[in-house]
């Protein structure tokens, strides 16, 4: 492989719209950039903003949050609370120096494969574009981003 | 010999190449052969040139590859999506590489070449049509920057309409400079006949220049301006906002910033141009204009907005010689005509020219052609 | 106890492997911690592939199993009863998706393969941390609600009703029926339409275990496969259904009229109504928004006429519930508005028609009585039918409306049977694919209708010459000849494109499915499961799902009644075990977690100052952990750790 800098990105996505997109994207053969990694949980209201955290500190370039458009979320609302958490994680990323086209919400839908599509690949370049991400203060907040329990 | 067709898949491998990526698309339903204006006065499929331009079957390249007008009419209605015009261009493109373009059309790209503008006239004599009338030149402070079109620049007929167009600006009160002179063709009819290295030639002309003077908004009098600079100058370097004429008429008219006075009693009837219309949406401000004008009657041809007729200019087709009752500019005037019409309304210097031209041919003094500029400006 | 891994990598046939080097994906696993085993097979999907997973379960006594193959989606449940009979609970398992999210959608063979082991390191990661879970079960409610009386619904409710379940059937127009009851003949038989319906129709309203609610619709739908709670709105019919006799007086003595829906406007109804003559329920509705007397108080003419005295001017709306077991939505198509048709003379030219204002205009109870006439009462000498109007077209459409072609062919044969006028059809290609449909084509050609292969570009009424004078004139090229002709015709028939029915995305959202990217609802596998949903418990029949015509609307509805008869016959459904659960020790009391759920699963008790977690309506949705500031809950099968371990896998981060 070539050292030319290849964006990491993590997406933290529901199961039921966006995971299902991204599988409608397979099924139809769509093709994009190979620089994401997919985590799945049952509903973007799931998602921790430690997780965001956590996936820069372990050095990704960039994260995108992705659940159901408004009004579709398999739990009525779940996405509801991710879109109302959404600005505070924002500001918090930026207060840490880290550039806003860093991180992405996005709602794909299950019939929305070729969206799915072109937010990886536009989020990929302009993640390209900005370069890796030198995260200076990656270890002060290790412990912002623990569990604070066992289970 | 047998009567066996082989298919030659080089022809389509190269059209998508060049970028005629809807070729294929293409499922033969005949939609555009049947909504082609040349049936009315000729045989012309230009489903037949894609079928043919598909399999890679000799027929393609034909003479009747020059005949599309460009007006849009069938793009608009294609079920597949199929970029009819951007093929039509794409295979002109190709087989003008070969020299085979007819020649008529190798004289006007010779003085695009040599000159920059298609009608053989003195590149320093851009500006002739001012004769004494008094012109500002763009100085980077005024808001808009005026765009001669060729046509209005070299051809008497149509240099009255810019001449009407700076009485019609200034009574708004439009802050505006003319370019002045030194811009080139904006090459949307030489791009449309193939000319590739040309069309490119004038973009790179006219960016440079435009950009360095600081144009931010340029004002046009031509829908094919209109449709280069917006559609295909910004991938080019020219990221200008760009505002036709007619649009910016209706806008002094409809906030009362130009006031029509004089009652101009023509009963007009408009001709949609299709670069203005079915190619960029136009079709309310030039009527919003002429509704305005005291005393004016407007009517409608059978096929307007969207249907329009086109007058057949475009694409090329206004530098190529077509027999008088083959000219859909003939039909237009006779349709105008048997309405009842005193004058055909347009606004769009090819437009202008094919009927000045069809009118002579049939001999029909009566009936006025003009641009919905020169009839504001009688109104003002 | 350290967990022992096993890792299946699949092939799936050419799938991945033609994509992803699995060899390499296996000897990387091979060397990570905890994996005592790691394979490739050719399918992992199949008997021997789960075969494969049982006997390494027993062989390698494996306490956890990862099988990197397609999307979870498709085969978790696969696995995870592969795993339950090898005797490990089906939550140790976890799937990589190593298909549709690597090999499919990447051309690059050695970034597909880096990325395939990524996705299966994150696998394993959580795998590593999960835990058992309890499966439970809920009794299943024995009653189907069926939603929409079109052929569909009346099929499936028919089905179910004579297995012996009870059905609810919710209908939103005054009668059932659907769009079938709206048609003269069908193709390819000619069958009377109403002849075959209506027998059917009045089976559904006397059947015994069918609860048929007309002129209702469906408010609410609440709970989960087995269990849903269903409100419906049955709205005021101003008639009182257990004293009217149905015998139409107050219809006949109404003055007050207005378009009929039924006819697609071409004849007038009264305001108190029946769809249509031979409609089930018989007995009218006032409605309300038309009525002379609700508009200003005066007229009340019906009741005056109507002998049992059955109308009710103080009737209202009722919302009654309904328990039930399984959804089956029939909620039928609708049509292109084909006002956006105009280039083809609709709403130009009055005696240009769609098929449906044809069905009626043929039709004995329809504005004509079934003469084929124009506007001017006059018979059409000549009439065009065009395809493919509005569909198959990107500037509407895309798809194609698989009933047009057939129709347009029954028009034809009608129009010739009745009027002996020239029949033109247009088209770009015929679809007869059906049992008895080329053969139904073939009979048109022998009948002399003629075919233009073209489709037509527009219709005016502007002449070219003395014989198009008065005409309507189609222009097409015929695309098999290179010309492009001119024909007028005294009558155009639009074949117009069927559409998602107007509120499809409403409809969708209160039972939870999806639209596919055509509008119509999304099935939950395009092939093998056409009739369920993404929504356990909830089916799909007849046109709503895609355009269909009536042999494959039937044939879809009696398959989505087998389904959910399936289901009910079970008699029990699984239950989330993915739930959250409030650690005690850390709960702070905040209250926080009982705002967000959107279930209302979390009860606070006062005394303890304490949250709980009521497991049997929580979903497993997360959204309360997420939101609890003392990070006290926990999401079963979605914890923290696990999550954050995946993260921590997602890539080899230096
Ligand atoms: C012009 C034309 C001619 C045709 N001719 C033929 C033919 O000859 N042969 C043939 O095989 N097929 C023919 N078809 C196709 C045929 O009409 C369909 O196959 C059939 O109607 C589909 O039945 P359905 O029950 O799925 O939907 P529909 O008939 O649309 O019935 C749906 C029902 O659900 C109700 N509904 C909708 N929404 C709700 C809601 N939210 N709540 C409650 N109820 C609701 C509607 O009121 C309706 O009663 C033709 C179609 C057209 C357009
Ligand atoms: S209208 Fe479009 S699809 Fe139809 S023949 Fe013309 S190019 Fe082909
Ligand atoms: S662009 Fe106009 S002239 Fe050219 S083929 Fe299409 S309809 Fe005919
Ligand atoms: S009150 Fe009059 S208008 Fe209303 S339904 Fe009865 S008869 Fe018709
Ligand atoms: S996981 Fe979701 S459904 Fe369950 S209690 Fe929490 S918020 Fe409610
Ligand atoms: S299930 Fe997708 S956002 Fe809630």
């Amino acid at each position: 492989m070539s050292n030319a800098f290849e964006p990491r990105i993590v997406v933290l996505c529901c199961n039921w719209c966006t995971y299902a997109g991204a599988d409608l994207a397979g099924t139809s053969r769509m093709k994009y950039a190979p620089n994401v990694r997919l985590v799945r949980v049952m509903c973007s209201g799931r998602i921790d903003p430690a997780f965001v955290l956590r996936a820069f500190q372990d050095g990704a370039d960039g994260v995108l949050i992705a659940g159901c458009h408004p009004g579709d979320c398999h739990y009525i609302n779940g996405n509801l609370k991710t879109m109302r958490r959404y600005p505070a994680l924002e500001t918090m990323v930026q207060q840490f120096g880290i550039e806003p086209h860093r991180l992405r919400l996005e709602w794909i839908s299950a019939a929305e494969g070729d969206r799915f599509v072109e937010v990886v690949n536009e989020m990929t370049e302009q993640v390209r574009a900005l370069g890796p991400l030198a995260w200076k203060q990656r270890s002060a907040v290790a412990d912002l981003s623990g569990s604070p329990h066992a289970g | 010999m047998s009567h066996y067709a082989t298919p030659m898949m080089e022809v389509p491998d190269m059209i998508v190449e060049s970028g005629g990526r809807t070729l294929d698309l293409c499922f033969q339903c005949g939609t555009c052969s049947g909504t082609c204006p040349w049936n009315l006065v000729r045989d012309f499929r230009v489903r037949d040139i894609l079928t043919r331009a598909q399999l890679g079957l000799e027929g393609y390249e034909g003479e009747d590859l020059w005949m599309c007008a460009t007006c849009n009419a069938c793009v608009d209605r294609c079920p597949q999506g199929v970029e009819i015009v951007d093929l039509v261009r794409t295979i002109r493109m190709l087989i003008a590489e070969t020299g085979a373009a007819p020649k008529t059309l190798r004289a006007v790209l010779g003085s695009v070449q040599s000159n920059g503008n298609p009608w053989s006239g003195d590149r320093n004599a851009r500006m002739a049509w001012v004769k004494d009338q008094p012109v500002r030149t763009f100085d980077g402070t005024h808001e808009y920057a005026y765009f001669t079109c060729c046509t209005q620049a070299y051809d008497p007929r149509n240099a009255k309409v810019v001449r009407a167009a700076v009485r019609v600006l200034d009574a708004g009160g439009v802050s505006y400079g003319f370019v002045g002179g030194s811009e080139a063709c904006c090459g949307d009819a030489v791009r449309k006949t193939g000319a590739e290295t040309n069309f490119q030639n004038l973009a790179a002309h006219n960016v440079g220049l435009l950009n360095g003077l600081g144009v931010k908004h340029l004002l046009v009098p031509s829908p094919h301006c209109l449709n280069t600079f917006r559609k295909e100058y910004p991938e080019l370097g020219g990221k200008w906002q760009v505002t036709h004429v007619v649009e910016l008429l209706a806008d002094l008219v409809m906030s009362g910033r130009l006031a029509l006075k004089n009652a101009v009693p023509l009963k007009t009837i408009y001709h949609d141009p299709c670069y203005l219309g079915r190619n960029n949406g136009i079709y309310d401000a030039p009527r919003d204009v002429l509704r305005a004008v005291p005393g004016l009657e407007l009517m409608e041809f059978g096929h307007t907005r969207e249907e329009a007729v086109c007058c057949g200019g475009g694409g090329g087709r206004l530098w190529m010689e077509t027999p008088v009752e083959e000219r859909f500019a003939v039909l237009k005037l006779r349709e105008a005509q048997a309405r009842g019409a005193d004058a055909v309304v347009t606004a769009c210097p090819y437009c202008i020219s094919m009927f000045e031209d069809a009118k002579t041919a049939l001999g029909l003094d009566q009936l006025q052609v003009l641009d919905v500029v020169e009839v504001v400006a009688a109104a003002l | 106890m350290e967990p022992r891994i096993g890792v299946f990598v699949c092939h799936c046939g050419t799938n991945i492997a033609g994509v992803v080097d699995v060899n390499r994906v296996v000897e990387a696993a091979a060397r990570w911690p905890d994996v005592v085993h790691a394979v490739e097979y050719k399918f992992m999907c199949s008997d021997p592939g789960q075969g494969l997973v049982k006997d390494a379960i027993v062989k390698h006594d494996l306490s956890r199993v990862v099988v990197a193959a397609c999307s979870p989606r498709m085969h978790e449940p696969t696995f995870r009863k592969a795993c339950a009979m090898a005797g490990l609970n089906p939550y140790l398992f976890e799937m990589a998706n190593i298909r549709e999210h690597c090999s499919w959608v990447h051309e690059d063979k050695e970034a597909a393969t880096l990325k395939a082991i990524d996705i299966v390191r994150a696998a394993v990661a959580k795998a590593r941390l999960l835990e058992p879970l309890q499966t439970r079960f809920v009794p299943v409610t024995q009653k189907v609600l069926v939603v929409g009386g079109g052929v569909a619904g009346i099929q499936a409710a028919l089905d179910i009703a004579n297995a012996g379940t009870k059905v609810v059937m919710v209908e939103r127009a005054q009668s059932i029926g659907g769009h079938m009851a709206q048609l003269d003949k069908t193709f390819p038989t000619l069958d009377c339409s109403a002849c075959i319906l209506t027998p059917k129709m009045v089976q559904v309203a006397q059947h015994p275990n069918i609860e048929l609610m007309t002129y209702s619709e469906v408010e609410s739908v609440d709970g989960f496969v087995g269990n849903f709670t269903v409100k419906i709105r049955r709205k005021a019919r101003y008639v009182d259904e257990a004293v009217c006799t149905a015998c139409g007086v107050c219809i006949e003595k109404c003055p007050k009229k207005v378009p009929s829906e039924f006819d697609e406007g071409m004849m007038p109804r009264k305001a108190i109504y029946r769809s249509f003559p031979q409609a089930v329920p018989g007995r009218p509705v006032i409605d309300k928004e038309s009525c002379t007397y609700f508009k200003n108080g005066k007229c009340k003419i019906c009741e005056i006429f109507c002998e049992p005295k059955a109308i009710r001017w103080d009737d209202q709306d009722q919302v009654v519930e309904e328990k039930v077991g399984a959804i089956l939505v029939a909620t039928g198509m609708g049509l292109i508005d084909p006002h956006g048709l105009s280039q083809w003379g609709y709403g130009r030219y009055p005696n240009v028609l769609t098929g449906l204002e044809f069905e009626r205009l043929n039709n004995a109870t329809g504005p004509t009585g079934g003469r084929i006439v124009l506007k001017d009462g006059s018979t059409p000498k000549s009439v065009a039918i065009l395809h493919c109007i509005g569909s198959r077209d990107r500037n509407h459409k895309e798809y194609c409306s698989r009933v047009c072609c057939m129709y347009a062919l029954k028009f034809a044969h009608l129009i010739k049977e009745k009027t002996h006028a020239t029949v033109y059809n247009f088209y770009i290609d015929m679809r007869c694919f059906g049992k008895g449909y080329e053969e139904f084509y073939n009979r048109l050609l022998h009948e002399g209708v003629k075919f233009v292969r073209g489709k037509a570009a527009f219709v005016t009424d502007q002449a070219a010459n003395d014989d198009e004078k008065g005409k309507l004139v189609v222009s097409a090229e015929s695309t098999t000849l290179g010309e492009v002709l001119r024909v007028p015709v005294d009558m155009v028939i639009l074949a117009s494109a069927v559409a998602p029915q107007k509120d499809a995305e409403a409809v969708a959202r209160q039972f939870g499915m999806g639209l596919s990217p055509d509008g119509f609802f999304m099935e939950k596998h395009p092939k093998l499961e056409p009739f369920s949903t993404a929504t356990d418990g909830v089916f799909l029949a007849g046109a709503c799902q895609s355009p269909k015509d009536i042999p494959d609307t039937v044939a879809h509805g009696a398959a989505a009644a087998s389904t959910a008869l399936s289901l009910i016959s079970r008699g029990t459904v699984e239950v989330e075990s993915a739930t959250a659960e409030v650690l005690t020790d850390f709960c702070s009391g905040c209250k926080v977690c009982q705002d967000v759920c959107p279930y209302g699963a979390i009860s606070f008790h006062e005394d303890t100052k304490l949250a709980e977690v009521n497991a049997s309506v929580c979903k497993g949705c997360g959204t309360c952990v997420a939101t609890c500031p003392s990070g006290a809950i926990v999401g079963r099968h979605f914890n923290d750790r696990q999550i954050l371990a995946q993260i921590d896998a997602a890539f080899l981060w230096e």
